[in-house]
């Protein structure tokens, strides 16, 4: 017999909260597909995609509709390109993403992740291919999206390749400058990347991974708004103390969610499952904002004094309230701070409440970096690489994942808006403090040697 | 020994169970299952006893009611037969909801259906608030359906009959709910 309260409570969140399962994401492993010969390596993963992910998104609305969750993403990430097809030049990495373009298209999910490398210690040539394809990749594929790993806790930061990423950048901006840079929105840089992320744009599935994973991303951030709001509202005198237990009782329960129908849909495909990515992960829909969590704290708006203590609180009380609900819990799991995607940041960045330097802050205590930030569009190479390297040192430093997902909108400055579309939303353009001054660092390259405290062994 | 069903309804208020369950004490009576309700203000409960050889049914049911109708409560007992029962088909369990304004025929409109496709009531609540607010009224179908049912057919059955009743209607595992809400 369930209580009232079970019942009711679980409608609300899901008619009214925004309570739903963010993304099922599909790993599948590309190296027995490898070939010193691209098309046949192109050949055998279109092959093996079509047919492992055949019912991908079939069992996913059954799943969906039998427990009353959305699903809203079905997605795929695959092997690391540069490892998998590393025999390809340029030009045939290009190729491989519009076979992975036309795989995604052919099961009908909407990203696909894996046009990726790692770059943190040193380029293979497969690496080099795939990053001076990405810019080409990116512009034509629509279903694509890539990270690279340039730095980590253990390697330290591969500033060539933050150098290269910061190119890399300007000309996927320069090839979509017709769509505002859109072309950037699926590139990420990452320090210290997870294996096994299910959101996009991160997603790939590492090495040590299974031929085939579902990992699943939760989400909830109205949920846990409500949460708040019914609790304040309830006992005006609670402190940060409960508040932090019940952020972690709601993420428990978001959590909860994640976890049975990651597993159904793991039965149902008849795959293992992999991990819950219990993050805070916006839309650009009304009700469905990290940055509004901020305003239920107590907090004018996101980006003011005190958001990164707020951010501090409520990052940890979702990953202690998530670990709790979950067997394996992964991926990047916490709070999301993407800029476009979730419209009260949005808002913030736009009345100018939410600096660069406020952002940097804040992903040294929450799980991702910077997300979705749309700078001028005359940002040079230079100033990308050393906002990037500066995200990075935070991450290996601190040895956590931090990532960069930079989009310099051609044509546009400061205060412009940019226009993505979507679930990708539309961002202001944040300036920039010091443009034209890093590029006496940024051109020194090497790689930083790993932070001292990573000799753990 | 024989068992009876004994079932007593009436306003609610202390000393009922202790009433009952004196008299089947007194007669050498044993409780082997008992269940109550309270709606708004009134007490219906549900036991299940097994009578001495030396006790027949009708006359246990005679002395019930000589001690509890001047309680204002009534009693009804009938005999358990273990013919004629009905044996569950492999099922499994989901929580329908309705939500909208009250009105005439909304609990059989849909129980109708229910039976139509031999799925059965496990448990039933009603959370109505009355005000305007149609949301305030809600009921709650704990219900087991056969796995030989077409899902997606009562599921379709089951929305239409809603929209016919000005219903809001929703239909979900029941691992979903505990899952929430259980660790």
């Amino acid at each position: 017999m369930l209580t009232n309260k079970e019942v009711l409570s679980t409608l609300e969140m899901l008619k009214n909260e925004h309570l739903d399962v963010r993304t099922i994401t599909l790993g599948i492993s590309l190296l027995d597909c490898a070939s010193d010969e691209p098309a046949r390596f192109i050949e055998k993963a279109s092959s093996k995609i079509g047919a492992v992910a055949r019912n991908l998104v079939k069992v996913c609305d059954e799943v969906s509709v039998r427990y009353g969750i959305p699903i809203v993403n079905k997605r795929i990430a695959v092997s690391p390109i540069a490892v998998a097809a590393c025999s390809c030049g340029p030009a045939q990495m290009v190729e491989v993403a519009r076979a992975l373009d036309r795989a995604a298209k052919g099961v009908g999910i909407d990203f696909i992740g894996g046009f990726s490398a790692l770059v943190e210690k040193g380029f293979t040539s497969g690496d080099l291919a795939l990053i001076e394809a990405i810019p080409e990749a990116l512009a034509e594929t629509e279903h694509v999206c890539s990270s690279i790993n340039v730095a980590s806790t253990r390697a330290g930061i591969n500033m060539d390749a933050v150098y290269l990423m910061g190119k890399t950048i300007r000309k996927a901006a320069e090839l979509t400058k017709d769509r505002d840079g859109i072309g950037c929105a699926k590139l990420c840089v990452f320090a210290n990347i997870p294996e096994d992320i299910p959101f996009m744009a991160g997603a790939f599935l590492g090495v040590g991974e299974p031929d085939t994973v579902i990992n699943v991303g939760v989400s909830g951030p109205g949920v846990v708004k409500k949460a708040l709001d019914r609790a304040r509202e309830a006992n005006p005198g609670l402190d940060l103390g409960q508040i932090s237990e019940i952020i972690k009782h709601t993420a428990f329960k978001v959590t909860k969610v994640g976890e049975l129908i990651g597993r159904r849909v793991a039965d149902g495909l008849g795959v293992p499952f992999g991990v819950v990515d219990l993050s805070l992960a916006p839309t650009p829909n009304v009700g469905d904002s990290v940055g509004e969590i901020f305003q239920s704290l107590g907090l004018g708006s996101i980006g003011v004094p005190g958001t990164t203590a707020a951010l501090a609180l409520i990052n940890d009380a979702v990953k202690k309230g998530g670990a709790f609900a979950s067997s394996y819990v992964g991926g990047l799991s916490g709070a999301f701070i993407p800029v476009s995607e979730d419209l009260n940041i949005a808002e913030s960045a736009r009345r100018g409440f939410l600096s660069l330097e406020k952002l940097e802050a804040m992903t040294s205590v929450c799980s991702v970096g910077l997300d979705m930030v749309a700078l001028a569009g005359d940002t040079s190479a230079e100033t990308l690489a050393a906002i990037i390297a500066d995200e990075m040192a935070i991450g290996v430093i601190n040895k956590k994942t931090t990532a960069a997902r930079l989009i310099p909108v051609p044509g546009k400055k400061a205060g412009d808006k940019a226009q993505f579309g979507g679930l990708l939303g539309e961002a202001t353009i944040i300036p920039v403090s010091g443009t034209d001054c890093s590029a006496g660092f940024i051109s020194l390259g090497g790689r930083i040697p790993a932070p001292i405290h990573s000799l753990n062994n | 020994m024989s068992k009876v069903i004994v079932s007593v309804v009436g306003h609610d208020r202390p000393g009922i169970i202790a009433a009952v369950s004196r008299v089947l004490f007194l007669n050498g009576c044993n409780i082997e299952d008992v269940s109550q309700s309270i709606l708004q203000t009134e007490f219906a409960g549900v036991f299940i006893a097994s009578l001495p050889k030396s006790l027949s049914a009708r006359e246990l049911s005679r002395r019930l009611c000589e001690e509890l109708d001047p309680m204002g409560l009534s009693v009804l007992l009938r005999q358990m037969e273990s013919t004629g029962v009905w044996e569950p088909p492999p099922s499994e369990p989901f929580v329908i909801t309705t939500m909208g304004p009250d009105r005439p025929g909304l609990v059989a409109g849909i129980t109708e259906l229910l039976a139509g496709f031999g799925v059965n009531i496990s448990n039933l609540k009603a959370v109505f608030r009355g005000g305007d607010d149609p949301h305030e009224n809600t009921m709650i179908y704990e219900v087991d359906i056969p796995v030989a049912v077409d899902q997606n057919s009562f599921r379709e059955a089951l929305y239409k009959r809603g929209g016919e009743l000005d219903l809001d209607v929703s239909l979900q595992h029941r691992e979903i709910f505990e899952a929430i809400h259980r660790v």
